[in-house]
């Protein structure tokens, strides 16, 4: 014995509101619960029907669909204003080297050499202190000091 | 001097890029760097009007994430789609050498291709299974991980043997990152082989579908008891792991759960089981329709709500026990986590993007024809080759990769070209298998709208990232893939 075919729940839609791709794409959304058919009427309505194939009844196929539209014009919509940044960000990504390996600490100079800079260094090091407790510290010139603590605060030019 | 007074009101700055999943008041946003929110549906609707402005309390959280289109950290992010894509720039890991068809178990869900333990004519042979690695060592990839598989690939001891000396003796010269893996049902497992094992440093990985009478009725073995052989040595193996010695390192070993009809209704003992054998990860895997499991569909098979009520009280159940202190966690959900919560690719070839096909792994039949993948490699055990790569002996490591099978599943299982994945606010995290679409739906592509294996991954994507919604729970699921 034949089955019964479903019921089929009818959708109007305005095609100045929704794109036809926008309405194809909502209707394969519940493609899952209903065979669906669409077909157009007159230049600026599709109509879609909807042949519920398990327990979920028209209405709510209906409902599910009306639903996906709205949400896929918004998707449409986000797409549309994000093409060109994820093709950067994601060109961007692709092309990115990886992080290159930490660079060895590598002076360039022999192990002779690099002690010869340390005591050179130490000297520098143990004259600037020698220098500090005979009193080169007072800073006659005043060089350690901030600009303010030298000249005061800065005075507004503008006339009261 | 004043500061000059802000221009008039600015422009909105327009929709971020996200995808979203409605969930009754609320709203799950993705993004293609693998950064996820959840909004209320007010919140929503700011953030796709992009008016969601800088007092708001979600903003800077939003903003760090890549969901606010006028503070995108280019760098940050581009860093971040990196790690999370960067398979992309790899090759091939993971190589399946199928050292035999040969096998002693006839599991009711094989889909190995298995043929009986007399049939040595589907043995590879030393210099083949040579061969296969020497190729495997071609992937740019700087690790590759050989894993050998059957049948039983203990009954091609030699053959093994060969392959791994082999490969150790490439690594060696190659500098790179050997991994070496054996699937086995350990029934003809010995000592002496199991020290051959553990000094190479192979990891060991088996079948364990709960306790003894659902194993053994999953897995039937006519020469003894597939569960007590299969016990014996995890606890073995567990045991040389606890008492390492200091000239190899001996991993601790693995197992995998098949679900099938019987397995429903009994998450609690299967679960136990692994706990019991001290296993601390347990891999709910459901039944595909390829190989003998499509014959027995009706007998061992079930829907996709079937398993994924399963799945669910698994998981229920194991977040129970890690609350009383017990470690072991579900590994796709812990992959899948690691993927959610890190952002981070962990090594998952099903759920990738493109899938993992040939571009990720080659499967290496006992002839030495290639295959996408093992699943691949099946349906040409069936008769048909529409996965089949190339030949080791015959083909160059340039001429499979770029075979037509392998750019077919590699433009097939690309989600940006899946009218429903495109859309989903799980793609992400998720991936498709061109070899599943093939054989369950006839096309490489499948309809996502109707096609099971979906339904089963957004069952449980939804559950993770709903337990993820409450404190208590995404604790313990971020600890899961801490480390």
């Amino acid at each position: 014995m034949n089955k019964k075919p479903a019921a089929k729940t009818k959708v109007s839609v305005s095609l100045k509101k929704y794109p036809i791709e926008t309405v194809r794409y909502a209707a394969h959304a519940v493609s899952c619960a209903a065979r669906v058919f669409i077909r157009t009427a007159g230049r600026d309505t599709a109509v879609a029907e909807f042949e519920p194939t398990g327990r979920l009844p028209g209405a709510k196929i209906a409902a599910a669909f009306r639903a996906e539209l709205a949400d896929e014009a918004l998707r449409a919509s986000v797409y549309a204003a994000n093409r060109e940044l994820r093709d950067f960000m994601i060109l961007k990504a692709l092309s990115a080297q990886a992080a290159p390996p930490p660079r060895q600490d590598d002076s360039g100079l022999t192990p002779e050499q690099e002690k010869e800079l340390d005591a050179l260094i130490a000297q520098v090091e143990s004259e600037i202190k020698q220098e500090a407790a005979s009193g080169a510290a007072s800073d006659p010139l005043g060089i350690t000091r901030t600009w303010e603590d030298k000249y005061g605060a800065k005075k507004s030019r503008k006339k009261n | 001097m004043a500061l000059k007074k802000a221009a008039k009101k600015t422009e909105p700055a327009g929709p971020p890029q996200l995808l979203w999943r409605r969930d009754g008041a609320s709203c799950l946003v993705t993004n293609d760097f693998g950064q996820y929110a959840w909004l209320k549906k007010k919140d929503f609707d700011l953030l796709l009007a992009g008016r969601l402005g800088g007092k708001h309390p979600r903003y800077a959280a939003l903003a760090d994430k890549g969901f606010i289109r006028d503070r995108l950290d280019f760098d940050g992010l581009a860093a971040k789609w990196r790690s999370k894509n960067a398979f992309l720039n790899s090759g091939p890991g993971l190589h399946i050498l199928v050292l035999t068809l040969r096998c002693n178990h006839k599991c009711l869900y094989c889909q190995s291709a298995a043929a009986g333990p007399g049939a040595r004519d589907t043995d590879m042979s030393a210099a083949t299974a040579k061969k296969c690695v020497d190729f495997a060592f071609q992937s740019p990839n700087p690790g590759i991980t050989i894993e050998f598989q059957g049948g039983e690939p203990l009954l091609n001891w030699e053959a093994l043997k060969a392959a791994v000396l082999h490969a150790r003796g490439k690594a060696k010269k190659t500098g790179k990152n050997l991994s070496l893996a054996l699937v086995s049902n350990f029934s003809l497992m010995t000592e002496e082989k199991a020290q051959f094992l553990m000094e190479q440093e192979v990891s060991i990985c088996t079948s364990l579908d709960g306790p003894a009478d659902l194993h053994n009725r999953n897995r039937v073995f006519c020469g003894g008891n597939s569960h007590a052989a299969t016990v014996k040595w995890l606890k073995f193996f567990q045991a040389r792991h606890a008492r390492q010695v200091p000239e190899y390192r001996v991993f601790k070993p693995s197992a995998l759960l098949t679900v099938s009809r019987y397995s429903l209704g009994r998450h609690k003992e299967i679960i136990d089981e692994y706990v019991k054998a001290g296993l601390e990860d347990v891999f709910v895997r459901p039944l595909a329709p390829i190989g003998y499991a499509k014959n027995l569909w009706g007998q061992i098979g079930y829907e996709a709500k079937d398993f994924a009520d399963f799945y669910l009280k698994s998981l229920d159940y194991i977040l129970k026990l890690n609350r009383r202190g017990v470690v072991i966690r579900e590994k796709m959900a812990a992959m899948m986590l690691d993927k959610i919560v890190n952002a981070r690719d962990p090594g998952y070839l099903d759920a990738r993007c493109p899938c993992g096909a040939a571009i990720g792994q080659i499967a290496y039949n006992y002839n030495g024809d290639l295959y996408t993948c093992d699943e691949g490699r099946m349906v040409g055990w069936e008769g048909d080759d529409a996965f089949k790569i190339g030949n080791v002996r015959k083909d160059t490591y340039r001429k499979v990769l770029t075979s037509g099978a392998a750019r077919a599943c590699v433009l097939s299982s690309n989600l940006e070209s899946q009218p429903d994945c495109a859309r989903c606010a799980y793609k992400p995290y998720c991936g498709v298998c061109p070899v599943y679409n093939y054989e369950a739906q006839g096309s490489l592509w499948g309809d996502m709208a109707t096609n099971d294996r979906c339904g089963l991954f957004k069952g449980i994507f939804g559950a993770l990232f709903a337990l993820l919604k409450k404190p208590g729970n995404e604790t313990i699921l971020k600890n899961w893939v801490g480390k």
